[in-house]
């Protein structure tokens, strides 16, 4: 470990980074190349009259930035505990929790260990399982070359996660990764690699929380790569939820083997800036992806999104469909592409993307793109973005409900569709929650209902109940905490 | 004495062009009146000045209700006086059921004549909002959906969402049950509606109708009429109010037709309102 942290991204913190940790000869080769790469590149500045996110990324002081905060303690820090309590997965088979720049705490269950499954930090798997880092980290699916802010994450990761599930083992709980920013003017480098072999199926959910002021806004580069071998099944969750002071640029990507299937479910509601490229490499025939999305932004978030359904292999099919609402003076540019290579046939592809401005200042570009080379090919695109609809706000607020809540409930509507499909329920709650709150302009509400036609939007033990499709009433919280 | 609304001059443009061009109509709680007209001639337009669309700008005139004039008020306001409109064409929001919806609508129009300004916090500060215990709501919508014989499935469906026409109208009218408002406008309820549909919904209004319920009804053709009589029947051509009588006016108006409207306009020109 590396015991001062160091201003600045230069080689020589990269090369005293690597030999502090004892990193094998490869690892090292890599990084250089990646720093190589990293500096020969030019910062990708968008194109003209587009919204200037990237450009506004090209001007981060990076050089500002500490590239290495060392973890002193081993315990975790009081807050993350607290955190812990309120997690996104309560009822889970494996944790790992990584605090700026280092994997604080590491749980799995015995039976899965028993069974094969490696859950690790990235840097210990270097070590432990070299073979099989080398194999999949930063080649195929992400690989260093991608863009100049890849080339960085390959230059300066420090840890992040690793989970290797064998062959036919299924794992129906859960595993929890949190990360936690808390260093000021720091750059946080994780990065998952998740390989599932064939068979196998898991569900992984991750969780970005921050707090830096705004004089001195940190960085982070999260890179998520899944190898979803044959028949084998990812259900990868996040919930992006940094402060918004830090600028986050987030890589996710997964290579498909025959009859894989990977399901993303996004949900971005924090970062000043965010960054986000989503894809999907549909290189096994028969292969299936799926990008369930949210975003909500406010203040002067801006927000760049793209999105890639790439297929190669037969028949394969890929369904896009995210929502996001936009409100203050924040900005969204979502770019969803889905492209069909020449021996591509019988791909169905599928892309939807809707905004929804609740300000005048709000600005949002969304561009669907198509690029198909096989002749039997079933795709359809669509993206829109609009302010919201004073006739049905002059509608809800005919029946006595002030404006503001009005708006409230059409964006519960408008996200309703997307929210069904996310499959877990706390991250459901999680976000309807923050929606609520952030509309509201009270981040602390305690004594918010909200109802939709399937189950609550609430905020915990407010009102006994409710009438529900069944005739039923349901007076508990939707929320267990279970025990930590 | 029983509330009031008191339309006085009223003109208002859309998008720059004149509809209504000098309205004067008082509605009294207890009273129904009619309102008919060929098609543009502002009657829907009317309603939704009344309510406070914000697509109308008002450029003339004065909105009196409850001895206040609701002319600055925003939409929401005037409901929780008690005002309420019946839609002609209800939008569906998808998402939200019926039943949820109906209980927060309620709670709101039970706050009352109070500005619920945005910069405060929306739901009028949700920790005081009075609600409405979900036991004692179920009860109150139960008892009006059995009074408008409502079967209790599309109350638990989306707002309006997927709804046919006449279960958009009798959801108007289930909705316009449990607000109890004291002046109702009805815009052209009975359009799209085939006979059984049009009986029914004509029955929920007389059902509704009593002495503490006013309503504007508005509507093209006399057939609403046969089931719905009227205390005054007006008639609304290019703006303005041309014609007020009893429930005659709207028989002779059926069995002579528009037209016949027109050249007695424009032999005799504005008749006198009520």
């Amino acid at each position: 470990m590396l015991n001062v942290s160091t201003t600045g991204f230069t080689k020589d913190a990269l090369v005293e980074l690597s030999r502090q940790r004892g990193e094998p000869e490869w690892l090292l080769d890599k990084r250089l190349q990646a720093w190589e790469l990293y500096e020969q590149t030019p910062a990708p500045l968008g194109r003209r009259g587009d919204l200037g996110t990237l450009k506004a990324l090209a001007g981060f002081r990076f050089q500002q930035l500490t590239s290495y905060v060392p973890d002193p303690s081993e315990k975790l820090p009081a807050k993350i505990e607290q955190s812990l309590q309120e997690a996104l997965v309560n009822d889970r088979s494996g944790l790992i929790v990584q605090h700026n720049s280092s994997v604080v705490h590491t749980q799995l269950d015995e039976d899965l260990k028993e069974q094969g499954v490696i859950l690790l930090p990235l840097d210990k798997a270097v070590q432990q399982y070299p073979e099989l880092v080398q194999k999949y980290f930063m080649t195929e699916c992400i690989p260093a070359n991608a863009s100049k802010y890849t080339a960085l994450h390959a230059a300066f990761w420090t840890t992040g996660f690793f989970l290797y599930v064998p062959k036919g083992v299924e794992i129906e709980k859960p595993i929890l990764s949190q990360v936690w920013i808390d260093a000021p003017s720091s750059a946080t480098f994780t990065h998952t690699l998740v390989v599932t072999e064939p068979q196998s199926s898991v569900r992984f959910v991750e969780e970005l929380s921050s707090s830096v002021t705004s004089d001195q806004p940190s960085l982070v580069s999260d890179a998520v790569e899944i190898f979803a071998q044959r028949e084998s099944r990812v259900e990868f969750s996040y919930l992006q939820d940094l402060d918004q002071n830090t600028w986050n640029i987030t890589n996710k990507n997964a290579v498909f083997e025959n009859d894989g299937s990977v399901t993303f479910v996004m949900s971005d509601l924090g970062a000043k800036l965010n960054l986000v490229e989503i894809g999907a490499g549909l290189q096994g025939n028969g292969s299936a992806a799926e990008l369930v999305g949210i975003f909500f932004t406010d203040h002067d978030q801006r927000y760049k999104i793209n999105t890639l359904s790439d297929h190669v292999g037969l028949s394969t099919n890929a369904e896009t469909l995210v929502k996001g609402v936009l409100t203050d003076e924040s900005r969204v540019e979502f770019d969803g592409m889905i492209r069909v290579r020449p021996n591509a046939q019988q791909t169905a592809s599928f892309l939807s993307a809707h905004g929804m401005m609740l300000s005048k200042k709000a600005r949002g570009e969304f561009i669907p793109g198509l690029e198909i080379a096989a002749n039997e090919v079933s795709a359809s695109h669509g993206a829109t973005t609009g302010q919201i609809d004073e006739e049905e706000l002059f509608y809800l607020m005919s029946r006595g409900v002030p404006r503001p809540e009005a708006e409230r409930i059409i964006v519960q509507g408008f996200f309703e569709p997307v929210l069904q499909r996310i499959p877990l329920e706390n991250l459901r709650i999680r976000l309807r929650r923050s929606i609520i709150s952030r509309m509201s302009g009270a981040y602390e509400t305690e004594a918010d209902t909200w109802v939709d036609a399937q189950e609550r939007w609430e905020i915990e033990g407010v009102d006994e109940g409710a009438v529900h499709l069944d005739d039923s009433t349901r007076d508990k919280d939707e929320i267990e905490l279970s025990e930590y | 004495m029983g509330s009031e609304l008191v339309i006085k001059n009223l003109h208002a443009n859309i998008e720059g062009k004149p509809i209504l061009r000098g309205v004067n109509l008082v509605v009294r709680q207890g009273e129904v009146h009619a309102l008919m007209g060929p098609n543009g001639s502002g009657k829907s337009t009317l309603s939704n000045v009344i309510m406070g669309n914000p697509k109308y700008e008002v450029t003339e005139g004065e909105i009196w209700f409850k001895g206040e004039n609701i002319l600055e008020y925003s939409p929401d306001r005037r409901a929780r006086m008690r005002l309420f409109l019946a839609f002609q064409y209800p939008m569906a929001i998808p998402g939200v059921s019926v039943a949820n919806f109906l209980r927060r609508s309620l709670e709101a129009i039970r706050e009352g004549n109070k500005p619920l300004e945005e910069g405060e916090n929306p739901s009028g500060k949700a920790s005081k909002r009075k609600t409405i215990p979900p036991g004692e709501f179920r009860k109150l919508l139960q008892e009006k959906m059995k009074l408008l014989k409502v079967d209790n499935s599309f109350i638990n469906r989306s707002i309006n969402d997927g709804f046919s026409g006449g279960e958009k109208k009798r959801a108007e009218i289930l909705q316009m049950a449990l607000l109890e408002p004291e002046i109702a406008l009805m815009d052209e309820t009975d359009s799209g509606l085939d006979i059984d549909a049009l009986k029914i919904v004509s029955e929920s209004v007389n059902a509704l109708r009593g002495p503490n319920m006013g309503i504007l009804l508005i509507t093209h053709y006399q057939r609403m009429l046969n089931y719905i009589t009227p205390d005054f029947v007006h008639v609304m051509y290019e703006g303005r109010i041309v014609k007020s009588g009893s429930k005659e006016l709207a028989l002779e108006l059926e069995e002579k037709g528009y037209e016949w409207l027109k050249e007695s306009i424009e032999e005799n020109g504005v008749s006198a309102n009520a």
